[in-house]
């Protein structure tokens, strides 16, 4: 009960993670349609910013369509965990009735619901722990475009440099992109931990 | 689990109740079955709590694979919270409950299990060898209500009407009628709604002949005590909390 009690606690936190992620990629998008305006005001002097500001955004857009994807894993993961939950319960609970059957004429007759349920179990645990892993391995696909933007944005701050008065609010953008970039990775990682956590539990 | 024959013809009623292994804070019920040569009715299957021990206790009598149906009077918690559990023990079962709450009964889980919707003005049970009446009972005290009439054992399953609050292991049949009306005072005046429905309810089972009158807490009210409960019921005052 213990385990089940904090399968559910670690799914819905990844969930809660997941939907900060979004909001953060979106803001990264934003950040990246601004950047853009930006440089094309800038002109010139900030011809070597706007490619980049194109590749913020399909970072930002690529982080998104993977958030997606993984949210309606996660949403399979959570309903596996009800199943686990439901069949451990029923598990318990058809054991025990056999043992307060002990004497009962039509005791053995609960045999093919007890071996059901235990098929049903394995099968539910196995599934959840395959998809755990498969889970863990989209997250790390998650981490690439964020560790792509703070290279990104690290570039950003050189070019920057050479904008002129443009320099402080392309700096900016620069920041936020790096600052956002690190919000994910550390939200990512901290779901990572989570669903690594409710896998060792198997 | 005690377990109390209170039927016996071609078919058979059994009683359940008083659980010694209850937990402390759960309100006591009773369960019942009908049995037949090959089917077996639950009425009011009873909580999650009760799950284990009731289904031991029906082992006695029938094997899984013939629990073809279940009948849930209403949607509380005490009464089918189970379902779930049995949903995975019954190969082949039908719930006979109200068509108003199957979408608020489902969320205890019934893949396995048909739902019979019963309409709110009632029906027929089928078990093959015996009809039982499910006779409307709404608003007493749930607003989509059955009881559960049986015309060859003169049986009425009357759901929380004539509940009684007792301590642990009370008797199950009520043996002094006006010192039994003290516990069941404040649960029919709290539970039950409406004076309107009270008024309905008892012209309906006025035309019924009964000889025992069984409800899902307390004691069995048989003989002429069923004629004193109604009496007394037709004169009480309910929904005293507004
Ligand atoms: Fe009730
Ligand atoms: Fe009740």
């Amino acid at each position: 009960m213990q385990r089940n009690k904090s399968q559910f606690v670690a799914v819905a936190s990844i969930a809660a993670e997941l939907s900060a992620v979004m909001e953060v990629a979106k803001e990264i998008s934003l950040a990246a349609a601004n950047a853009k305006a930006i440089a094309f005001r800038a002109g010139e002097k900030a011809k070597g910013f706007q490619p980049i500001t194109d590749f913020i955004n399909e970072l930002a857009k690529e982080t998104i369509q993977l958030v997606n994807d993984i949210n309606e894993h996660a949403l399979k993961l959570y309903r596996l965990t009800v199943q686990v939950q439901r069949t451990t319960d029923a598990r318990k609970r058809f054991e025990k009735v056999s043992a307060l059957a002990e004497s009962a004429t039509h005791r053995a007759s609960l045999s093919g619901a007890l071996q059901q349920v235990q098929r049903r179990q394995m099968q539910y645990r196995r599934a959840f722990n395959a998809d755990v892993s498969e889970l863990l391995a989209q997250l790390a696909d998650v981490m690439h475009p964020a560790r792509a933007a703070r290279v990104i944005a690290a570039n950003s701050r050189i070019e920057a440099s050479q904008a002129g008065e443009y320099l402080q609010s392309l700096q900016a953008v620069a920041e936020s992109v790096d600052h956002a970039a690190q919000i994910i990775n550390d939200k990512v990682n901290r779901c990572r931990s989570a669903l690594s956590a409710i896998r060792g539990m198997d | 689990m005690k377990m109390n024959k209170i039927y016996e013809g071609a078919h058979q009623w059994i009683m359940y109740g008083r659980d010694p292994h209850k937990p402390d804070k759960i309100i006591d019920t009773n369960q019942y079955i009908v049995r037949t040569a090959d089917r077996c009715l639950l009425i009011d299957p009873g909580g999650i709590e009760l799950f284990a021990p009731m289904l031991a206790a029906v082992l006695h009598h029938a094997p899984v694979e013939e629990i073809t149906d279940l009948f849930a009077s209403h949607q509380d918690p005490d009464i089918i919270s189970s379902l779930g559990l049995w949903d995975q023990a019954l190969p082949n079962a039908r719930l006979h409950a109200a068509a108003l709450w199957e979408g608020f009964l489902r969320h205890f889980g019934c893949e396995t299990i048909e739902y019979v919707p019963i309409a709110d003005h009632g029906g027929v049970i089928d078990l093959g060898s015996v009809d039982l009446q499910v006779i409307p009972a709404h608003y007493l005290h749930s607003s989509a209500n059955f009881h559960i009439y049986d015309p060859q054992a003169r049986i009425l399953f009357s759901g929380d009407i004539g509940a009684a609050l007792e301590a642990p292991g009370a008797p199950m049949v009520v043996d002094n009628f006006d010192s039994h009306v003290e516990k069941m005072r404040y649960f029919h005046q709290r539970w039950m709604p409406s004076n309107q429905a009270k008024r309905v309810w008892i012209d309906r089972v006025r035309t019924l002949d009964i000889d025992i009158l069984a409800p899902q807490h307390g004691r069995l009210l048989k003989g002429d005590d069923v004629k004193r409960f109604l009496d007394w019921f037709d004169g009480l005052q309910v929904g005293i909390a507004v």
